[in-house]
This record gives structure tokens, C-alpha cells and sequence, in this order.
């Protein structure tokens, strides 16, 4: 513990700077793959344990198109897109099939497809860890914001997270497929008395949950170094963020994930041992005042 | 007409304790004895953890954490006093019983998804101190300096057969009394509980009670578990309390099946010699994992026993 | 008397369940509740029993001020409920539920030193299985029983715990029309030989008509009207706010 240099920087703007932005990208990497994990929970009720697979490969698969093409743009689309798919393949090809059985069944299924892809990415990119680096477009002179050093970078990745947020947010607020979206957390016996096509809705969701963990994998990829198993600590992060915010919720998972994102950001001045037993003290705190999280309704 | 199936379970459990004691002197096989102690601590952890999953419908991910409590409290107690060996494990046991109950007063009242995903944190949270708390723990280097050698009864636990025949024992022992627990009448209060809660509460059984009672038992018998481990490793790491350690109790207990008691013992035992197996043959040993993990998955849809057991059932009238 | 309410009232978010009911229901009794959808009957018997706290009143049991008792205590106390969708213990057999009642009865819930069943308490559920006409499928899970008899279980759980008052939420809901008359028969021939006071909610006017000694309804949270059956049938209000609109739905 040192709090005296967490009083320091508190006091430095330069300091505080630094530390905020650090953890804004920390948070808004946790709201991108929180607010995908979130989504197929509320809609399915399913708690996706391998959505940090998702983040692992989109983040691999962002590599190898900016290794093939110099775009990081294409690389953060195709990482999207690719992950989109497997989403939708994963849902249909193997959730689907323990749909109302046992949950423990629908964990075992995540937990061998985290196993299945961990050793995939091994085999396909090597086991050793792999430094995107920063794309050639960001390589210019950082930002200086009260005397705090901001790489261009940075600014871009939490712009391009809050964008999303607002367009998810307006989404599931405005179109029909929002609306359905909600309802269908909301009471699923509903939707499909209704006559939407589940089907078809569920392999949407993951498709979108699955989009956005690929984009979160790309974006991460210039400022994380790339390895097997990088999907795990997003995930129990994430986790934690999705049940802090509530599960179910947008709007919970994005302030949870700053709220965590910040933590740990100064948390590493004032507690550098103890970062990650902050995030869990976080959420034991929240649990135990607000048993359903900070915008969660009752679930099961 | 009530002592019979209490014999029946006290004389297999018999049988088989004479069996695996009997096996060494007939056959000393290094690899063998080694996969026992690891399947004895296992199983009692994996065992202790279906007295909440199947036993009572509580889903735990973060059980893991007084599988490494008992380990790191015996192998301190074990390096920091000079109590015996078997004053050490009960007081590790003990203090793992503490620590369920502080941890369970939090995590019980809660809902069954958040309810798993807190006992994660807690699980974490214990991690990180132990990562954090290196003076005593020995941070992510684990706790070293072995554990003293102190004789018990003769046995001398630095001799592999010693270790395996007080695994053993231990192990039959303790499957044994986690078998009375689920056979009590406490043991049909948690069934109540998993099929159909609010009734139960209506027939004045107290929820928070049974459910504290419950993760308390399942706690201390994981921290019996880890005592076996510690003394297996000659110390503590933290993998044992990190989350995949829990992982694979889950997966070893869904592998078994939850409705059945041995389900989880037979689940330690397949995952542990696919272990054994696929480690040997591939380094992509989690590839081969998930596969056949998929494979039961979609296959059964259920535990090994379960399996076999539903089978029978409907082959038999 | 055995059971009675003062000044009752429970709202959900603004709205009256229960507002302001006092009741009165004397020992042996044998009473309906009758009322149109969303008259608040279910949360009434909620509120008995204590699945929910009280805004304001009373609930006395035997003279005894039970309001602020848990769900369990009022159970220990004597005051019994089944429910409106039976509710039993799925993947447990007609015995082992009964046994695991019978067990919660005696206290003995909690037992960790004895093998299941205790002493005397597979006679005494098979006792309770007999008193509804169980004993038939005992060994059945109850998962794969018939309708009624999963709301014959219901029942039979509620008497495992020898209670005094048995509530009964709507004992022949989703039942033919011939097997609703079976059912509030056993239900009849229960009170009858058990000696309890029984208070059911029942939607079919026949069956309240023909059974009951005597009938509350309830409308709106509020009690309308109570009395006989004769009385109930020629009293105006509730012709107009009830049995009018029930006759012509029917």
C-alpha cells in the first residue's frame, strides 16, 4: 500500500491525467466485450463464459489483417466481422443444443471452447506473445492535456468505445429490433407469444456480442501485447463489471466498466500489489449493499 | 431396516479401502500411487463441492478457495508450530470451516447466477492477497521450505507409499462421511431446497441456515482436500486457490454426474488420467480436453453416472 | 377464534392490494373466498402466512399476534397453505416428500447425525398419504404425477405439519369439471375428519356454493360482502360487481 503517492498524484494534474486515461481505456476495453456479455444474458439467459475467446481472437485476427493488408481500419472491421460470425456459428452449432438444460452444461460448453482456442491460437499464431505494435497512422507526436502525456491513440479507442455506447444505446432505445431486444429480457415467454423469430433473434445477439468482443480484441491489440489466454482476465473483469452494473443493463455495464476502468487505474499508484483484489472488493461491496447490482432488476 | 443402507455404504467403502491398501504390496507401481493421492485430494474436493451443486442447487465457481485455504492454513501451521500432523490438519479444517462461514454469510441470500459469480470474487480476492501478502504466503513463488516431517503413527510421510496409504484412508473416510451428510435427513432438507425453495421455507425449514450449514460442510471438506494436496506438493501454491483449480472440480463433477454420489469421484478419476494421457501424447492438451468435453456435453447431456444410471432405469421396468 | 385480521392493507408500487380487510374465520370453519381476478385473494393468503410483510394491521392466530413472525414460525405456529400451482418437490418420490415434511415437522430438519428416514417418520408420512388418498403412488416421482394428484400433494405436505388452519389457494384450478368435484370432496371429507379450520379460494360457484358454510368476497383489495351462501346470492353489490359480469363471461 502506498497511499502517500496515491495523494501525490491526486494533487499532480499531470499525474491524474496520466492515470485517467489509462484507466478509461482499461474501462472502456471491459465496457466493449461487458456490454456483448451483458446483452446475451439478458436476452438468453445465458452466462457466456467463452466471450474472452472472442476478444482473444478478434485481437488475432486484427494482427495478422494488418500484417496482410497495413489497414488497421480494415484490421479492426474484419476483427469485428470475423468475430460476428463465430459468434453466430458458436451459438447455433453448440448453444443451441443445451438451450433449457442444465446451466452447468452451457458453462461446460464455454469452458471447453476457451480450452479448444487457446490451443488453436498456439497452433495458428505460436504460443509466445506477440506485440501488435502501434499502427503506422498513430505514430505521431502524443497529446499533452494539463501537462499529462495522452497518446493519440488513446483518445481515438475511447472515442470510438463512446461512440458505440451511444449507438447501442439508441439502438436497443429506438429501432424494433432494440425493442424486441428489451422485451425479450424483459419477459421471454412474451416475445415469442408474440411471434418473433428467436431463432433469429438469438443468433443476432450473438452476432452483436460477438462484434463487439472483436472490435474490443482489435482496439486492445496496439496497446496489449497478444497471447494465449488473454481472453481469461477480460472475461472475469468483464464479469465482474456486468455484475456490478446489473446484469441485463447497457447503461450499468458502462459505468461499472469506467468505475472498475478508474480503480485500477489509480490503483496502481495507491495499492500496486493490490489492483485486482480492489476490482473484487468492488463488487463484494456493491453486491452486498445492492444484491442485483447498480441497475440490475431480480434474475433467477 | 435403517442401519442397512448405512452398512451397505460402510462395507464398500470398507472393500474398497482394503482393496487400494492391499495393491502396493502386490504390485508397487510409482505412477499409480501417485495418480491415487492426487485423485484422493481431488475427489474430496470435487465431492465436497456436489454436496452444494447437486446436493442443494448452489452453483459455486469459487469453491477453489478453501481448497487453497486448507493448504496454505495446514502448511503454515505444519512450518510455524510443533503440532502433530493430525492437530495441524484438523485445525487447518477448522479454520477453513471460519473462513466458509464468513465468506457463505455474504454469498448465500443471493440468486443463483449472482451467487456464482460472487463466490468467483471471493475466490479472486483470496488469490490476490495471496499474491499480495508475500511475507507470509510466499507470493506467486508459493509457500516453500516443504513441510515438516513429522512421524504419525509410525507412517512417515516423506515414503510415497506411506503418503498413499493415508491418502487413502483419508479419502474413504471422508467420501464416507460426506455420503452420511447427503443420506441425513439435512442431506433431504438441501434436496427440498434445490427442487422448490419458497416451498420448503413453508414448511419451516430455515433457508439462510440450511444453505450456511451447507457451504460451511462443503468448505471444510475442500479444506480437507487441501490439506492432501499440501502435503502431495510438500507445500502450497496459489494455483490451488486460483479459479481454473475450481474449474476443473466443476468440470470433474459435471463429468461424473451430480445426481449420483460416486459421480464426482469417477469424474476426479477420468479427468485426471486424461490428464495423464493427453499430456504425454500432445502439448495441446486443452484442445483434447474441450473436444471431449464437447463430446459429453452433447453426447450425454449429462454426468458418466448419471448416464448409466437413467439408462438402467429406463431399460429395467 | 382461530384465525382473524384487523385493518389489513399492503400496496405494490402505489396500488391496493389488500386494503383495510378485517376478517374474522372461527374455529372448524369451513370458509370460501370468493372475488374477480386481481381482487388481491392470493396476496391475502401471502400475507397470512408471511411470504410478505404487512404495511398495516394485524394477523391474529389463537389470539396470538403472528404479524411480525417469519413464514416459518407462523408454519410452527399451525397455520398451513397450499398453492395455487401445486407446489412439491420435483425429483423426490410422493413418500420422500412427505418424509421430508414429517421430518421438518418434528424440527429435525437440520439433522446431520442420523440416516433418513428418523425414527416413526416414514409411518407418519405414509399416514398423511393415506389422509389424501396417496398412498396409491407413493413411490412415484412427483414430477410424473397427474395433475390433481401434484395438487394432492400440495395438500398432504401443508398436513405433514399437523396444522390448525389449512389454506387452500384455488385446490381445483386447472381441473375438469369432474374432477374439481372430486377433489373439493376429499377436501370436505378432510376438514371433516381432521377438524380444521379451512379457509380455500375457489373461482367455480358451484363447487363455493354447494361446499361452503360460508363465503368473504373480496373485490379491489376490499371485502364486498360476507355471510352464507344464501346471503352471498341475494346480496346486490356483489351480484353487480361479480357474479353479474362472471355470468355472462360464462
Amino acid at each position: 500500500m502506498d497511499l502517500d503517492a496515491l495523494g501525490t498524484c491526486l494533487t499532480t494534474p499531470a499525474c491524474v491525467v496520466t492515470q485517467a486515461t489509462s484507466g478509461l481505456i482499461v474501462g472502456m476495453l471491459l465496457f466493449l466485450v461487458a456490454a456483448g456479455l451483458t446483452l446475451i444474458f439478458g436476452v438468453l439467459k445465458i452466462v457466456n463464459f467463452a466471450h474472452g475467446t472472442f476478444y482473444m481472437l478478434g485481437g488475432y485476427v486484427a494482427f495478422s489483417t494488418l500484417a496482410l493488408t497495413d489497414s488497421y481500419a480494415l484490421a479492426v472491421v474484419a476483427a469485428a466481422l470475423a468475430m460476428a460470425l463465430f459468434g453466430v456459428l458458436f451459438e447455433r452449432l453448440l448453444i443451441a443444443r443445451v438451450y433449457g438444460s442444465n446451466v452447468l452444461m452451457q458453462l461446460l460448453i464455454c469452458y471447453a471452447v476457451v480450452l479448444i482456442f487457446d490451443d488453436v491460437v498456439k497452433i495458428v499464431w505460436g504460443p509466445d506473445f506477440h506485440a501488435m505494435g502501434m499502427p503506422p497512422a498513430f505514430q505521431v507526436a502524443p497529446l499533452f492535456i494539463a501537462g499529462g502525456v495522452v497518446p493519440p491513440f488513446y483518445a481515438v479507442l475511447i472515442g470510438i468505445a463512446a461512440v458505440i455506447a451511444i449507438v447501442l444505446g439508441a439502438g436497443l432505445a429506438l429501432t424494433r429490433l432494440g425493442k424486441t431486444v428489451r422485451a425479450a429480457a424483459h419477459n421471454p415467454a412474451m416475445v415469442s407469444a408474440l411471434g418473433v423469430n428467436t431463432t433469429m433473434l438469438f443468433a443476432i445477439v450473438f452476432a452483436v456480442g460477438g462484434a463487439l468482443a472483436g472490435l474490443a480484441g482489435a482496439l486492445a491489440a496496439p496497446v496489449r501485447s497478444l497471447s494465449p489466454g488473454m481472453g481469461f482476465s477480460i472475461l472475469i473483469e468483464s464479469f465482474i463489471v456486468t455484475v456490478i452494473g446489473g446484469m441485463g443493463s447497457i447503461a450499468g455495464a458502462l459505468v461499472a466498466a469506467l468505475v472498475i476502468g478508474l480503480l485500477r487505474g489509480f490503483g496502481t499508484i495507491g495499492f500496486p500489489m493490490f489492483t485486482d483484489g480492489l476490482t473484487y472488493v468492488a463488487m463484494i461491496l456493491i453486491l452486498v449493499t445492492r444484491p442485483h447490482g447498480l441497475f440490475g432488476r431480480e434474475v433467477a | 431396516m435403517t442401519l442397512r443402507p448405512a452398512l451397505r455404504d460402510a462395507l464398500i467403502a470398507a472393500v474398497a479401502l482394503v482393496v487400494l491398501l492391499l495393491i502396493p504390496a502386490f504390485h508397487r507401481s510409482p505412477a499409480f500411487e501417485d495418480y491415487v493421492i492426487r485423485v484422493s485430494a481431488m475427489a474430496l474436493f470435487a465431492t465436497s463441492l456436489n454436496l452444494l451443486v447437486g446436493g442443494a442447487g448452489m452453483v459455486s465457481f469459487g469453491h477453489g478457495m478453501f481448497y487453497g485455504l486448507g493448504a496454505y492454513a495446514f502448511a503454515l501451521l505444519m512450518q510455524m508450530t510443533d503440532l502433530s500432523l493430525p492437530v495441524a490438519a484438523l485445525a487447518a479444517i477448522v479454520i477453513t470451516a471460519v473462513g466458509a462461514l464468513l465468506v457463505g454469510a455474504v454469498c448465500i441470500r443471493l440468486g443463483t447466477i449472482y451467487f456464482a459469480f460472487v463466490t468467483l470474487a471471493m475466490q479472486m480476492l483470496f488469490y490476490s492477497i495471496i499474491i499480495s501478502w508475500q511475507s507470509l504466503t510466499g507470493g506467486d513463488q508459493g509457500l516453500r521450505g516443504g513441510i515438516p516431517r513429522r512421524e504419525l503413527f509410525g507412517f512417515e510421510l516423506g515414503s510415497q507409499l506411506h503418503l498413499y496409504q493415508l491418502c487413502a484412508v483419508v479419502m474413504v473416510l471422508g467420501l464416507l462421511a460426506m455420503r452420511h451428510i447427503s443420506a441425513s435427513p439435512f442431506g433431504a432438507t438441501l434436496r427440498m431446497i434445490r427442487d422448490n425453495e419458497t416451498r420448503a421455507g413453508f414448511l419451516g425449514v430455515v433457508l439462510w441456515r440450511a444453505r450456511l450449514t451447507a457451504f460451511v460442510l462443503a468448505g471444510a471438506f475442500a479444506g480437507l482436500g487441501g490439506v492432501l494436496a499440501a502435503l502431495f506438493v510438500s507445500g502450497a501454491y496459489p494455483e490451488l486457490a486460483d479459479w481454473p483449480n475450481s474449474g476443473q472440480a466443476i468440470f470433474a463433477v459435471m463429468l461424473g454426474g451430480i445426481d449420483t454420489f460416486l459421480g464426482p469421484l469417477v469424474g476426479t478419476m477420468i479427468l485426471l488420467a486424461l490428464n495423464d494421457v493427453v499430456t504425454r501424447v500432445t502439448e495441446y492438451h486443452g484442445l483434447v480436453l474441450g473436444l471431449v468435453i464437447l463430446a459429453f456435453a452433447l453426447g450425454l447431456r449429462r454426468g458418466l453416472l448419471d448416464f448409466l444410471r437413467l439408462r438402467r432405469k429406463r431399460t429395467a421396468p | 377464534m382461530s384465525l382473524e385480521v384487523r385493518n389489513l392493507t399492503k400496496a405494490f408500487g402505489g396500488v391496493k392490494a389488500i386494503d383495510d380487510v378485517s376478517l374474522v374465520f372461527p374455529t372448524g370453519s369451513l370458509t370460501a373466498i370468493i372475488g374477480p381476478n386481481g381482487a388481491g385473494k392470493s396476496t391475502f393468503f401471502n400475507l397470512i402466512t408471511g411470504a410478505f410483510p404487512v404495511d398495516h394491521g394485524q394477523v391474529i392466530f389463537e389470539g396470538r399476534d403472528v404479524t411480525h413472525l417469519s413464514r416459518a414460525a407462523r408454519v410452527r405456529e399451525g397455520i398451513g397453505r397450499a398453492f395455487q400451482v401445486a407446489s412439491c418437490f420435483p425429483t423426490m418420490t410422493v413418500l420422500e416428500n412427505l418424509m421430508a415434511a414429517v421430518t421438518s415437522h418434528i424440527g429435525r430438519w437440520g439433522n446431520l447425525s442420523h440416516r433418513a428416514p428418523l425414527p416413526g417418520v416414514r409411518e407418519r408420512a405414509m399416514e398423511v398419504a393415506e389422509m389424501v388418498g396417496l398412498e396409491r403412488v407413493a413411490d412415484v416421482e412427483a414430477s410424473i404425477l397427474s395433475h390433481g394428484d401434484q395438487k394432492l400433494l400440495d395438500i398432504a405436505l401443508a398436513l405433514a405439519l399437523e396444522p390448525r388452519v389449512l389454506l387452500l389457494d384455488e385446490p381445483t384450478a386447472g381441473m375438469g369439471p369432474e374432477e374439481r368435484w372430486r377433489m373439493i370432496e376429499r377436501v370436505r371429507a378432510l376438514w371433516e375428519r381432521q377438524k380444521l379450520t379451512l379457509v380455500f379460494i375457489e373461482h367455480d360457484m358451484d363447487i363455493v356454493f354447494s361446499v361452503a358454510a360460508s363465503i368473504r368476497v373480496l373485490c379491489y383489495g376490499r371485502v364486498l360482502a360476507e355471510g352464507t351462501p344464501d346471503e352471498i346470492r341475494s346480496n346486490q353489490a356483489v351480484i353487480d360487481a361479480y357474479l353479474g359480469t362472471e355470468e355472462h363471461a360464462a
